[in-house]
């Protein structure tokens, strides 16, 4: 939990000796790494900006010889143009579907003959590009992601692959009760937000293999690219290697404005899509609010209790243990950039939806009216406490962990810090957010399947 | 992910065993398990990796759906489901409390080899979790109340079923082929048994079923994470050494070779919900406790012919022909008796699954004939060497990768020498196996997936 210092030649000596000697000898000066050391509980992060101008957070781990690698760009699909919903996601697809004089099945090939991965992916506010390689062919690996950034070719097979999947994919959520579901919800909440716009045979269309090249460019830029790292290797080895891949993007990229989602009226009852099955899948939606919002924290640890907590949770306890009637059901506190939920969803046979979403809301209107006991607050803050550390028990969570704290503007020293801001929440605190946010009225219920006894 | 659930076998593609030892790295050389039994008969292994303070902490047990006696299908993983309920010392609903008190994690998974219940905890509370699962080892109380914890429990495990498995027209199509392609076998029946004998388990069922499985020497325990063998060893003594076995475990399980499919057929299967048809053909595979060199060869050249997006039939179907939107190879090779190899293709718009099953066979029975490139198959065992590298990353990963070969009488060594094995696969040895699968005058299973109007 201390914070330290390290600068120049003396981090070198401190973090790689045989490459510092290298540094000694050419260009002492202006090569010399500026590394920041966080020494935290539960992972020592070491942050710098390479020569090239890109910053990183590194976790060096030399127990494995693997490198688990992120980068993100906080441009998603939202940069969507209107008329070409999709074009990200069309983009990110082609990102390892050859560069330079390697096309599709020759990139794959040269991947697998190095041991390695890289791919990317979008969502709605961020582009990832996740790599993971063996340390002892770091180079190469680097190499052909370089390749992947600097010259990628977006050729016609891959391009023509690609829109026959959307094609059938497009077919097959039209029987998916999740997006069924998400489609429903959009349509009655946030109907006129940007987050609301769907991907349709018609833009599908719309989309071509120049525009998704032209807009990789505008979200993949150099100066708002973020890294993290997690494995066996040192600041000096890892940063030239960051900066020859990231040479072939362009120093600037776009920026969205995106603006806050607010939520509609709640629907009073219970919105149902027929789809042809055994069972119905429930979701219940309501606002939530911001992560930074000092009643966040207060938020989560009343949600373990309601839904979140599995079998600890009043609806896991009530609606599967006591009645049955579910293979489980779950809460969570949604509260991303843009967009604050606080949401749930479980399936029942169709014949017990109307007391299964009756289940819900009663459990909704106790927790409202009587609040938690002191038992179950002490309860929730020693799991959320407790159970923390096991989010940094290996290379790819740790990588992931610390994007999160990137994209969300989070400090270095967060995950020390976090555990205190659990520990704070009162009884009346979460008493006060269960009766704000809690109450049946604040939600709208969907129902996917075949309900009996539920009109609409 | 704290639903009690089911698991099913296992595909070549999840199997990536392997331990340490990817010979040239020395951290990789380090890595050593540990493996010894208690003086009731329980074997332990440990797997060291200190790189967070947190333990996985595993209960393996010889028993699974295919020990079930006829009449009794589903009761393996409904019992799963009880001993999460009271003991003669913790009452109902504490089991899961008492964990997530300290932060833990637990779940538990059965399959037709065996049924494992885990924590995955903070160091410090290792010893809780054996005190836990050793209570449970030996002193359940199956509730015998109408409308009790017993009868709840069996409303949840259909819910489970119908959710998971009615819901989904793929599972079902999958365990219809399974069930005659292990017809006769203790595997016939699916892990989450049929609705109509579920229905009919009683308290009593459950009784004996406890007292003939759940004792010390029909168990294993798999400990990873930041511990050492030694402190495992005084541990576990402690709390699972003092148990004496039942008296009551017959130490013989049902299986037995699966036989030869004795004719071809045609198994189809249509709904509402399906949008995209399917087409597969199930051939009688191996497994690698039946026949450790033949499943390795079949792994590799399974992927060679049908692994991801560089294999041959992908290049052929997908890529050059555009006849299909995915082709591919799977093999269950890690149930403890033969399960099937299939090939499968999903067909582009408008290629109908008659066009698509000729192109694929022809292509498939051309390719056998001409023999694989050295090339292909070394890049295949290489990712499937290293492979057992990043397994190394995910400490949970680790313990199940343990558990579910120890379980079905592996050993450890096995597990080590994987890489070692599998790179030793030579183009000859891979095709055998392929040739050996896909012989022209073998019987097969044909299945079908399809839109309600059985159009494709």
């Amino acid at each position: 939990m201390r914070m330290k210092f390290l600068f120049g030649a003396v981090a070198a000596l401190a973090i790689g000796a045989c490459v510092q000697t290298q540094q000694a000898a050419d260009e002492p000066t202006e090569n010399a790494l500026e590394v920041e050391v966080y020494d935290g509980e539960f992972a020592t992060i070491q942050q710098f900006v390479t020569p090239g101008g890109i910053s990183v957070w590194l976790v060096e781990e030399p127990s494995i010889p693997i490198l688990s690698l992120r980068m993100a760009w906080q441009v998603g699909t939202t940069s969507d143009p209107n008329e070409q919903i999709g074009l990200t996601n069309a983009m990110v697809y082609q990102m390892n579907e050859g560069a330079g004089d390697l096309d599709s099945q020759a990139f794959f090939k040269r991947m697998e003959e190095l041991n390695m991965s890289f791919g990317c992916s979008a969502g709605r506010e961020a582009t990832f590009c996740n790599a993971s390689m063996l340390t002892e062919n770091a180079d190469e690996a680097f190499d052909l992601i370089t390749l992947a950034y600097a010259e990628p070719r977006f050729d016609e097979g891959p391009w023509e692959r690609f829109v026959r999947e959307q094609e059938v994919s497009l077919k097959t959520r039209e029987t998916n009760a999740r997006y069924l579901a998400g489609e429903a919800l959009e349509e009655v909440l946030w109907p006129d937000h940007p987050f609301a716009r769907d991907f349709t045979a018609e833009s599908l269309e719309a989309l071509s293999a120049e525009a998704a090249k032209a807009h990789k460019d505008k979200i993949m830029s150099r100066s708002g690219m973020l890294v993290t790292a997690v494995g066996a290797i040192s600041p000096q080895d890892l940063a030239p290697l960051i900066d020859a891949a990231a040479a072939g993007l362009p120093e600037t990229g776009i920026e969205i404005d995106i603006p806050q989602v607010t939520l509609a009226e709640p629907v009073s009852d219970p919105i149902t899509v027929s789809l042809e099955q055994p069972q119905s899948l429930v979701t219940f939606t309501g606002p939530a609010m911001r992560q930074d919002d000092p009643d966040f924290y207060t938020a989560v640890v009343l949600n373990y209790t309601f839904g979140g907590g599995g079998f600890e949770s009043r609806l896991m306890e009530d609606l599967r243990v006591a009645r049955g009637l579910t293979y489980g059901i779950y809460s969570r506190v949604s509260s991303g950039e843009y967009a604050q939920t606080w949401g749930g969803s479980g399936s029942t046979n169709n014949d017990s939806v109307v007391e299964f979403i009756e289940g819900i809301k009663e459990n909704m209107t106790l927790m409202v009216a009587e609040g938690m006991t002191e038992k179950e607050l002490a309860d929730a803050k020693s799991y959320l406490i407790g159970s923390y550390p096991l989010g940094f028990d290996s290379n790819a969570k740790i990588a992931g962990n610390m994007m999160g704290l990137r994209l969300d503007g989070l400090p270095v020293d967060f995950w020390d810090k976090r555990n205190a801001m659990v520990e704070a929440v009162t009884l009346e605190d979460v008493n006060r957010i269960a009766r704000e946010y809690l109450k049946p009225e604040n939600f709208t219920f969907i129902a996917v399947g075949q309900p009996q006894g539920l009109d609409g | 992910m704290t639903l009690k659930t089911w698991f099913i076998g296992g595909f070549a593609s999840v199997l990536m065993l392997g331990g340490a030892a990817l010979a040239n790295t020395e951290s990789q050389t380090e890595w050593v398990p540990s493996q010894f039994t208690l003086d009731n008969g329980m074997d332990v292994v440990v797997l060291p990796d200190h790189r967070a303070p947190v333990v996985t902490h595993m209960v393996w047990y010889k028993v699974g759906a295919a020990d079930e006696v006829p009449g009794k299908s589903g009761i393996a993983h409904f019992f799963e489901h009880l001993m999460f309920k009271a003991t003669d010392d913790i009452p109902d609903g504490e089991f899961d409390s008492i964990i997530q008190r300290r932060g833990g994690q637990l779940n538990a998974f059965t399959s037709w080899d065996y049924t494992a219940y885990f924590e995955r905890v903070a160091k410090q509370h290792l010893p809780k979790m054996m005190e836990l699962e050793a209570e449970r080892m030996t002193d359940l109380i199956v509730e015998e109340t109408p409308g009790g914890s017993f009868f709840t429990e069996r409303d949840v495990v259909k819910e489970e079923r119908r959710q998971v498995l009615e819901s989904s027209p793929s599972r079902v199509l999958s365990e219809m082929v399974l069930g005659t392609f292990w017809e006769g076998h203790p595997y016939e029946i699916t892990i989450l048994g049929h609705m109509e004998e579920i229905e009919q388990l009683t308290p009593e069922d459950a009784v004996s079923f406890y007292g003939q499985h759940y004792s010390p020497e029909n168990a294993i325990l798999i400990v990873a994470g930041d511990v050492t063998p030694e402190e495992v060893r005084v541990l576990a003594e402690e709390h699972y050494g003092q148990i004496e076995p039942s008296g009551l475990v017959s130490g013989e399980r049902k299986w037995r070779s699966v036989d030869q499919i004795d004719e071809t057929q045609l198994i189809t299967h249509s709904d509402p919900k399906v949008r995209q048809p399917v087409w597969y053909r199930y051939y009688n595979g191996t497994s690698l406790r039946r026949d450790r060199d033949f499943a390795l060869a079949l792994d590799v050249g399974l992927d060679v012919l049908g692994g991801g997006n560089t294999s041959l039939l992908y290049q052929s179907l997908v890529e050059d022909k555009k006849l299909a939107i995915d082709v591919g190879t799977f093999a269950w090779l890690s149930l403890h008796d033969e399960g099937p190899a299939a090939v499968y293709a999903t067909p582009s718009p408008g290629v109908s699954l008659d066009d698509l099953e000729e192109a694929v066979m022809s292509e498939l029975y051309r390719l056998i004939e001409e023999g694989f490139d050295e090339a292909d198959v070394k890049r295949v065992r290489n990712s499937k060497a290293a492979s057992a590298i990043y397994a190394r990353d995910s400490q949970s990963g680790m313990a199940n990768q343990f558990g579910r070969w120890l379980i079905i009488g592996g050993t450890v060594d096995q597990l080590l020498s994987y890489p070692d094995e599998v790179r030793a696969v030579t183009p000859e040895r891979a095709m055998a196996a392929v040739r050996e699968v896909f012989e022209q005058d073998r019987n097969y299973i044909e299945a079908h997936l399809l839109p309600e109007d059985g159009e494709q």
